[in-house]
């Protein structure tokens, strides 16, 4: 589009240039950080010889068998109902009365982050939560309960809270793949031979929604394989899941754990890729290899779409009052269903301590997603300039995604080594750095819908009216994207508020934010303090995704009036 | 068999003055083997009248009246148990699945096994398209695509068939051609057929055709 030399072609590919050196250039040393660092060479760290020390040192840890195990069955557990509940609450719920509820309550839902949920979880569940609480005042039993969905051996608790904290996202990615699938005349068809509307469901509409949710499945069994937050509130101890094992041997006081650790990265990152294929096989079998059951007739399985809805609804709607309610008890015995005593002294006082933390957290995210938003916008039009080219090279989509479906840790690791190579600690801007690799792919994804809907011929017409390229952007296409663009810097500052491991990696532990301040929290005592966080934790990204429907809603306006005063 | 539409009104319901009727007491009745042909301008109510046929609800109208299939009244089942047809002007084969099995998917369930693949080779064979039965359906031509939806229809056994503008999408040059196999086909199972279109030349010669306002009270002789 532009002449090739003027200035603003060079600039522009100069932010090509400088984007793919900071969201994925590193991402290649990182991944051969990882593997050097697998093989025990790490020249920062005085090992100067590849070995196989450090998976030596993984196989002989006891439990680690089990814990590969563990991590599996949660992963495949909590991704299979996710996506099976998911779609029964579509079969059962779709385009009836309650569908309007479920569409408007799934974005305040989805804008829990993960650890505000799970320490909700943890009030609900918990031997002394509101459902102990419950059952021993319907029992009149008030021993404490002998179960815990908290730390369960066999990683219940985090399985139910994986699930029920994706279902609403498999649901949001459906929405508009359900709209590509040309329902309405489907189920006409479909009835008209003689399916029922839950036989269609299944026969005719779950093929084709399978094979376009898969990415969407891989995010989240990627996600569920390799979180090491929520694990830590709520996951199993005996043994821990993997991704927490390396954690933990990455904070070993003993830098022997250290090669322990990366080998163990490698291996959460070998594993990942094994359940991407898993997913993709299972896939493939249902949809190709044994798609008898496809036309052998008119058949439908029961499936609990409506109970699903209301009880992954009911719980995500009781974590704000359950974490409001403790923030504010002074008193509160078991089994008490209420507080006895009220205190806000916690808020007050917490508050001052927490406004620190508070503005290092905004800080953090206003840099690294204002500088992801720049760089997903430029590397959009990086890509629709390339795209009207044959045979020309342009980013793929995979890489930009690879930050959502490599386990975090593993990452981390490479990104570390890399970090280890500069002289100086400069903790601050690494984890600026890494905030910005793992807010991108978010950003992009965000700003797609409004990439491939923005009508391109209205570029050509403002060239041809003679505007410089530059003007064209600005008084013609940003403002047509702006709300997508608004919304896509919220996604960011949520995604970069809620970073856990990349703020105390990269930071060596020395930058605390609201996230990892509720994670450390939530393994305490300290029930109030950690209900206050997980709240501040919800709140800052909620008020800056007000702020962006409020200036979205100030744009659309703005192009309104000046559309209805130019035809008036 | 017959299809029967006794006392038939149809009522806007978005309506926002008092005339919301955009069917007036209309009753008409079709034999086994004979097309009943309604023609009319579009808005005048041909499509929904068949969506109020085959069942198919929609929160923008209502009606009062009867439809009977065989002498059965049918106004309150389901639009899978009615047994009745519908072709649309788009054909509407599913995409994830080959041209023989949109067949196979349409075929009863008291066929099974084995069974099910053959019975649609076979019907593939009768309209000379047994090579494409691995195909995916994206990669038939329209004519193609036209001809495995009716035998997709047909496969399902129903006892009343409707077509809403099944020729309005086709290439002028297929149109005839396509249209005389069709009668053919639903002649030969003597299944009594509505068919609307707003295009002379989709009327089948011989039979009955309405034109818009279409009179109360007709009844056909074969």
């Amino acid at each position: 589009m532009y002449k090739s030399s003027s200035p603003a072609s060079i600039s522009f590919k100069l932010l090509v240039l400088v984007a793919i050196f900071i969201c994925f250039v590193p991402l290649f040393p990182a991944l051969l950080g990882l593997f050097s660092s697998a093989f025990a060479y790490l020249p920062a760290l005085g090992l100067k010889q590849f070995s196989l020390l450090g998976f030596e040192q993984l196989i002989q840890w006891p439990g680690l068998f089990e814990s590969i195990l563990l991590t599996l069955l949660i992963t495949f557990s909590s991704t299979f109902l996710a996506a099976l509940l998911s779609f029964a609450i579509i079969q059962s719920m779709w385009q009836s009365k309650r569908w309007k509820w479920i569409e408007t309550l799934l974005a305040p839902i989805l804008g829990l982050p993960h650890v505000t949920f799970a320490i909700g979880f943890v009030f609900l569940f918990s031997p002394s939560g509101l459902f102990s609480r419950v059952v021993a005042l319907l029992t009149g039993d008030s021993s404490n309960a002998t179960w815990s969905l908290i730390h369960d051996q066999y990683g219940l608790g985090l399985i139910m809270l994986l699930t029920l904290k994706e279902i609403p996202f498999i649901l949001l990615m459906s929405l508009a793949l359900l709209k590509q699938l040309n329902l309405k005349q489907t189920f006409q068809t479909a009835h008209s031979l003689g399916y029922s509307t839950k036989q269609a469901w299944q026969k005719l509409i779950l093929p084709q929604w399978l094979v376009k949710i898969r990415f969407s499945l891989f995010a989240v069994a990627a996600y569920s394989l390799s979180v090491v937050d929520i694990a830590l509130i709520i996951g199993p101890t005996k043994p821990y899941p993997l991704a927490v094992l390396v954690w933990q041997w990455f904070n070993h006081a003993d830098i022997n754990h250290y090669t322990t650790a990366s080998a163990g990265a490698l291996l959460l990152m070998l594993l990942a890729i094994f359940t991407l294929t898993m997913i993709r096989v299972f896939e493939w079998l249902v949809v190709t290899k044994w798609r008898h059951w496809l036309t052998n007739g008119r058949y439908s399985l029961p499936l609990p779409g409506a109970l699903s809805v209301y009880i992954c609804y009911g719980l995500s709607l009781l974590i704000l009052p359950i974490l409001l309610l403790w923030s504010v008890a002074f008193r509160w015995s078991f089994p008490a269903l209420l507080p006895t005593n009220w205190s806000f002294s916690y808020w007050i006082d917490e508050l001052g301590y927490a406004s620190e933390t508070i503005n290092n957290s905004v800080v953090i995210a206003l840099i690294s997603a204002s500088i992801a938003l720049l760089f997903a916008i430029v590397i959009h039009e990086f890509n629709v300039r390339r795209s009207r080219r044959k045979h020309s090279v342009y980013i793929p989509d995979i890489l930009i995604a690879l930050p959502m479906l490599a386990p975090q840790i593993s990452l981390l690791f490479g990104l570390q080594i890399t970090a280890l190579l500069v002289p100086q600690p400069h903790y601050y801007l690494w984890v600026l750095w890494a905030h910005i690799i793992f807010t991108f792919p978010y950003i992009y994804l965000a700003l797609n819908g409004a990439y491939k809907s923005y009508d391109k011929r209205l570029d050509n017409v403002a060239l041809s009216l003679g505007l410089h390229p530059l003007k064209v952007w600005w008084k013609i296409k940003r403002p047509q994207l702006m709300p997508a663009i608004l919304l896509a810097w919220a996604v960011g500052m949520s995604v970069s508020l809620a970073q856990y491991l990349p703020t105390l990696m990269l930071g060596a532990g020395r930058i605390a934010t609201i996230t990892t301040e509720a994670v450390a929290l939530a393994s305490g005592q300290q029930r109030r303090l950690s209900a206050i966080y997980a709240l501040l934790q919800t709140l800052l990204p909620f008020i800056f995704f007000l702020l962006a429907v409020g200036l979205s809603r100030y744009y659309t306006n703005k192009n309104n009036q000046q559309h209805s005063a130019r035809t008036n | 068999m017959s299809l029967t539409i006794s006392h038939l009104s149809v009522f806007n319901n978005h309506s926002e003055n008092d005339n919301n009727i955009l069917i007036d007491d209309f009753s008409v009745s079709v034999d086994k083997g004979t097309v009943l042909t309604l023609m009319g301008p579009s808005g005048s109510g041909k499509s929904t009248l068949l969506s109020i046929i085959a069942g198919f609800v929609s929160p923008d109208f209502h009606y009062t009246g009867e439809i009977l299939l065989n002498q059965k009244r049918i106004g309150s089942e389901k639009p899978e148990n009615r047994n009745i047809g519908i072709l649309f002007q788009d054909d509407l084969l599913f995409p994830h699945l080959s041209v023989c099995e949109n067949l196979m998917v349409a075929l009863p369930n008291s066929i099974k096994g084995k069974l099910r693949r053959e019975i649609a080779l076979q019907t593939l064979q009768q309209i000379n398209l047994q090579h494409l039965a691995d195909r995916s359906t994206l990669q038939i031509s329209g004519g193609q695509k036209a001809r495995v939806s009716v035998m997709r229809l047909l496969l399902a056994e129903p006892h009343a068939v409707l077509l809403d503008e099944p020729f309005s999408k086709l290439d002028k040059s297929l149109r005839s051609e396509f249209r005389d196999w069709l009668f053919t086909e639903l002649k030969k199972r003597n299944l009594p057929t509505i068919l609307v279109t707003h295009d002379n030349e989709d009327c089948p010669i011989g039979q009955t055709t309405l034109h818009w306002p279409w009179h109360k009270e007709e009844t056909l002789d074969a």
